[in-house]
């Protein structure tokens, strides 16, 4: 039972991790919080409910269709709203403040135009019948959103780590001042940036009705407390943290829900609250040199 | 000379409070000038606007004779002007990766040979080209920071305070290093903010800053016949 747990918390972690990146990566290269990030992440999951019951789509090909569109709709969306914030004295509150009103609008306005009943998606697309992996019978449907998970962090990492953008994405990670004093065009890098979030967080919706069960338009919230737990146990502004984040909050996940279910859903306010006490900086923070 | 930095009149500041108020200068090709003033002057907000970090409130900027005053500072890094901040470097990035920032708009070829160069000019660097700025010291970290705003081979290399942070040992280091880009005589024209009187040594002209304005401007021999300069900057010696 514990390998079980481990190896369903791994899975689920790389899903979560998946969950989390695109909020690290905003917050990483704008130093804002997205509250409208479990939104988008739900607007996802409607997409590929959509583009199923219309068209009969895939998830898979929803997914590809989705990072698209997103990014298409981020890249945009960041000049129309962020570089008016920055200028702003306070950002930071008035960044949570409008992401908040937006993700208020996002539920509204999907409230409106599906009701609110809960949506899912057949599990047989991604598979049917148990996969075995290290003696642990998991449903296919987990395996499939892991691996795909799995394959976005990837990407995520080749992009930051072997693309010229991804580097200059990573030098206003670290120091927006001097990306600005060096020349970067750190509009751009943050636009491209806020996009590829935006796509990211619109896959992991996709496979939401998949690995939490089912989409409603009000789970924005809940997932972003998710989202802040994996992402602060990860460290805040490292992407790649995240999926460390993702899987030691996979894994504590179904060891509580395997030993302790009814205590399970307590599990990202408790990581939150150990973590900002012990280890502020995130479990992986990275210290520099200062002399 | 030909004249490649003009800047005239410059008003600026930050929110309500003005920070500058008509502050101009000149670099020619090829020359070395030092802006010389004291905490609060306002050299960094005049070096900001020179570079398109901030804007002038006020007056005009002129690269090569054209107007850049509204230009954003990835254009003029183009233009062939880079500027070395206080911070100077990516300390989350390698020291490799530093140097490539540096010189993002140069063609890859050309650029990793660039980068060759420098890591000959600066052989400590190249034996950490894998580690991260952040684990240099402060000293290494400035010729860092220097080795990085060289690798696009600016034509105006634009600094602010390159000695603070430094022990005298490693300001001497940091003057001979420039120094030695003068006796190449690469073509290469400085703009050096500072309050430490040793990059004197380096400098062709001077012009000093007090309360955002420019009172006074010649070379170093008349800056030390002015007693009230140099009382004010070189003390009673």
């Amino acid at each position: 039972m514990l390998i079980g747990a481990v190896v369903a918390g791994v899975v689920f972690g790389l899903y979560f991790a998946l969950v989390g990146l695109g909020l690290n990566l905003v917050f990483g290269v704008m130093r804002i919080v997205n509250l409208a990030h479990g939104d988008v992440l739900m607007l996802g999951g409607y997409a590929a409910w959509w583009l199923l019951s219309a068209f009969g789509l895939h998830p898979l090909v929803a997914a590809v269709l989705v990072l698209g569109v997103f990014i298409a709709v981020g890249y945009p969306l960041y000049y129309l709203v962020v570089p008016q914030l920055q200028r702003a004295r306070d950002s930071e509150m008035l960044s949570l403040i409008l992401f908040f009103g937006l993700s208020q609008m996002i539920e509204a306005v999907t409230t409106i135009a599906v009701g609110t009943t809960e949506r899912s998606l057949p599990g047989r697309m991604l598979g049917i019948g148990p996969f075995i992996l290290l003696g642990a019978r998991l449903p296919k449907p987990w395996v499939f959103s892991g691996v795909v998970s799995a394959v976005a962090v990837a990407g995520v990492y080749l992009y930051l780590y072997r693309t010229r953008l991804g580097m200059l994405t990573r030098a206003v990670m670290v120091s927006r001042d001097e990306a600005l004093a060096t020349g970067i065009d750190v509009h751009r890098v943050s636009a491209l940036a806020f996009g590829i979030a935006l796509g990211l967080a619109g896959v992991a919706g996709v496979f939401a009705p998949f690995m939490l069960g089912s989409i409603t338009p009000a789970m924005g919230p809940d997932i972003n407390l998710t989202a802040f737990a994996v992402i602060v146990v990860g460290t805040l502004g490292n992407p790649l943290g995240t999926v460390a984040g993702g899987v030691i909050y996979g894994v504590a996940l179904m060891l509580m829900q395997t030993y302790y279910s009814s205590w399970a859903n307590l599990l990202p306010n408790l990581l939150l609250i150990a973590v900002l006490l012990v280890r502020p900086e995130g479990l992986f923070g990275r210290k520099t040199r200062r002399a | 000379m030909a004249e490649l930095l003009t800047a005239e009149g410059i008003c600026s500041g930050y929110g309500q409070v003005q920070v500058l108020w008509g502050a101009g200068l000149r670099v020619a090709a090829g020359e070395r000038v030092v802006l010389l003033g004291a905490n609060g002057a306002g050299k960094t907000t005049l070096l900001k606007v020179l570079v398109g970090l901030m804007p002038a409130w006020e007056g005009s900027v002129r690269l090569d004779g054209a107007d850049i005053t509204g230009q954003r500072t990835d254009r003029r890094v183009r233009a062939g002007l880079a500027y070395m901040s206080e911070l100077g470097v990516f300390p989350g990035l390698t020291i490799a990766e530093n140097l490539r920032i540096g010189g993002q708009f140069v063609p890859r070829a050309a650029l990793s040979r660039r980068i060759e160069e420098l890591f000959d000019l600066f052989p400590d660097l190249a034996a950490k080209r894998r580690a991260l700025a952040g684990s240099l010291s402060g000293g290494q970290r400035k010729m860092l920071g220097i080795a990085k705003a060289l690798a696009a081979r600016p034509r105006l290399l634009v600094m602010d305070e390159p000695s603070a942070g430094l022990s005298p040992l490693f300001v001497q280091q940091v003057i001979a290093v420039l120094g030695r880009f003068r006796a190449e005589g690469a073509g290469l024209a400085m703009l050096i903010a500072e309050q430490n009187v040793a990059f004197l040594d380096l400098a062709e002209r001077v012009y000093t800053l007090e309360g955002g304005r420019v009172r006074f401007s010649g070379t170093v021999a008349e800056l030390h016949a002015d007693d009230a300069l140099h009382r004010a900057y070189f003390g009673l010696a």
